[in-house]
């Protein structure tokens, strides 16, 4: 649905700084319309896209493409996100109906060969072209398609551009959304996903020991070689977001270090417009709930959540935080019920996604569950926005 | 005569076992590996491995940054080569997750909805 204004332009020779917006102009003849009595009148119909593109930015370490997250979010706002069809196989892009989701890789500015040179990885900002960055996602918010460069992560080359037209939502991905100042205040709402380093080794390992001339050793030096690299350019950029997914090793268990019970937390900034934080039966108050008991029997290591304010980095935040695991359906459903600002649009919305889903890494713990809410929340902002620039564009229109 | 060509089609191509009657010898896992074969047509042997052509470049990628990384660890090049072998396995895994989940039924299914096999019914 577009919304369109009428007006009246004084003349098509004169200069109208208003002309370069898309805009279609009809032209009466007098003898039509004989309400203007001769005189020919030129009248400019002037539509807004269908409400300008929401960015989102999401940080998170090495590679982009198929994440768990996008995934999680593409399916909160519904249809299935999957590469342009017809295109590059290796295109990092994906599609849905509302979504289209960017991976940040594809600014790189050296490809690997050109980064090998000159001795900088992936993580530097020297190897990322900020520029091109910012001039497309403001082109792509305000409703313009772009060309955009692909990153080929197999052969490290760079490959000829693909179209992409403006979405509902934009949702970029990578390493640095949140590095350069401009793209950071193009974003509507970002997020981080702050692994730490014993979860990192641990997920690494499941993920690369069954590669043949990986070991534990060759696992560690590549996590040691880039912590400098990730410490200096992508850690930084955890103060500037909006809601921070911070994944540590569980306390429940003493001394466990295989990484499969997890405690994570929800760490979300306060005072924003469109995001109202989740929490746990009275906001602002500090609260620790087990709600493991009579009601409700968990299995070992069980569930633990605590809810409070905190301070991050000099901003005040709302931390939400869960340690342990989901064993059953009815453990999820009971948790559901007892938060409170899920911007859920039914009861068991966040339960049903997370059924949907429960093939996913993390559907049993809190990663799963908070990036499902966060995939609300950032639904729930959508719509503030385009109701707000609905009531926006009619209020101008009246004008 | 269009029936039985489909049919002749249906015994070739590869099938899932929930499509056929399960009571042969070959299915046994001892069998697997003396008669390879036939086996196929009668058990799915889900194999999770990376595509081969990634699967060397990370291997390769790994000796490379070894060597590099031998003379200095604190390095441009010795970083950039880790950098890089951090890259090709997550390429790989990307890769892995999305072979995993394709089932050949399916795969020619979505190209052929109009087969006897690729017909759905609902009651």
């Amino acid at each position: 649905m577009a919304i369109c204004t009428v007006h009246t332009t004084p003349s098509l020779s004169m200069p109208n700084t208003h002309l370069n917006q898309r805009q279609v102009i009809f032209f009466t003849s007098a003898r039509k319309n004989q309400f203007f009595r001769g005189q020919n009148r030129a009248f400019t119909v002037s539509c807004s896209a269908d409400a300008k593109t929401v960015v989102i930015g999401l940080a998170a370490d090495s590679g982009c493409g198929k994440s768990t997250f996008m995934r999680r979010l593409t399916s909160v706002f519904g249809g299935a996100a999957e590469p342009p069809k017809g295109g590059n196989p290796d295109s990092n892009t994906l599609i849905s109906d509302t979504t289209t989701v960017i991976c940040l890789d594809d600014y790189h500015s050296l490809d690997r060969t050109g980064r090998k040179e000159k001795g900088v990885t992936a993580l530097d900002p020297k190897a990322n072209d900020f520029d091109l960055m910012y001039e497309q996602v403001k082109a792509l918010k305000e409703g313009k398609a772009v060309d955009k460069p692909i990153y080929n992560h197999v052969t490290g080359l760079l490959d000829p551009p693909e179209v992409i037209q403006p979405p509902k939502i934009l949702v970029i991905e990578g390493l640095h959304p949140m590095f350069d100042e401009r793209v950071r205040d193009l974003l509507d709402f970002s997020i981080y996903l702050d692994i730490s380093n014993e979860v990192k080794f641990a997920w690494k390992i499941q993920r690369d020991m069954a590669e043949r001339g990986h070991s534990l050793e060759s696992i560690k030096a590549s996590i040691e070689a880039r912590k400098p690299d990730f410490d200096a350019f992508i850690d930084p950029q955890k103060k500037y977001a909006d809601a921070v997914i911070e994944v540590l090793p569980t306390q429940l268990i003493p001394g466990d270090n295989e990484g499969k019970v997890l405690r994570v937390r929800l760490i979300q900034k306060e005072g924003l417009k469109h995001f109202s934080p989740v929490y746990l039966f009275d906001e602002g108050s500090t609260i620790s709930w087990i709600p493991c008991g009579r009601k409700l029997t968990c299995s070992y290591p069980g569930i633990k959540f605590t809810y409070g304010p905190e301070t991050y980095f000099s901003n005040e935040v709302s931390v939400l935080e869960m340690d342990g695991q989901f064993d059953r359906l009815d453990e999820l459903i009971y948790v559901e019920s007892h938060l409170s600002n899920l911007s859920s649009k039914f009861y068991g919305e966040v339960t049903q996604q997370m059924l949907k889903h429960s093939d996913f890494p993390g559907s049993n713990n809190g990663t799963g569950l908070f990036q499902t809410i966060i995939g609300l929340k950032i639904r729930d902002l959508y719509e503030q926005i385009v109701a707000e620039r609905a009531a926006a564009t009619a209020q101008a229109a009246k004008v | 005569m269009a029936a039985s060509l489909s049919s002749m089609t249906t015994l070739s191509a590869p099938r899932p076992v929930r499509l056929l009657n399960i009571s042969n010898p070959y299915s046994s896992p001892s069998h697997v590996r003396l008669l390879p074969c036939t086996t196929s047509r009668y058990t799915r042997l889900v194999v999770r491995s990376t595509p081969s052509e990634i699967a060397n470049k990370v291997s390769e990628s790994i000796k490379n940054a070894e060597e590099t990384c031998a003379d200095d660890p604190k390095a441009g090049e010795c970083v950039a080569a880790w950098d890089e072998v951090e890259e090709l396995s997550a390429a790989a895994s990307h890769a892995r997750d999305k072979n995993k989940g394709k089932d050949p039924l399916e795969e020619y299914c979505k190209d052929n909805p109009e087969t006897d096999e690729c017909r759905t019914y609902e009651d």
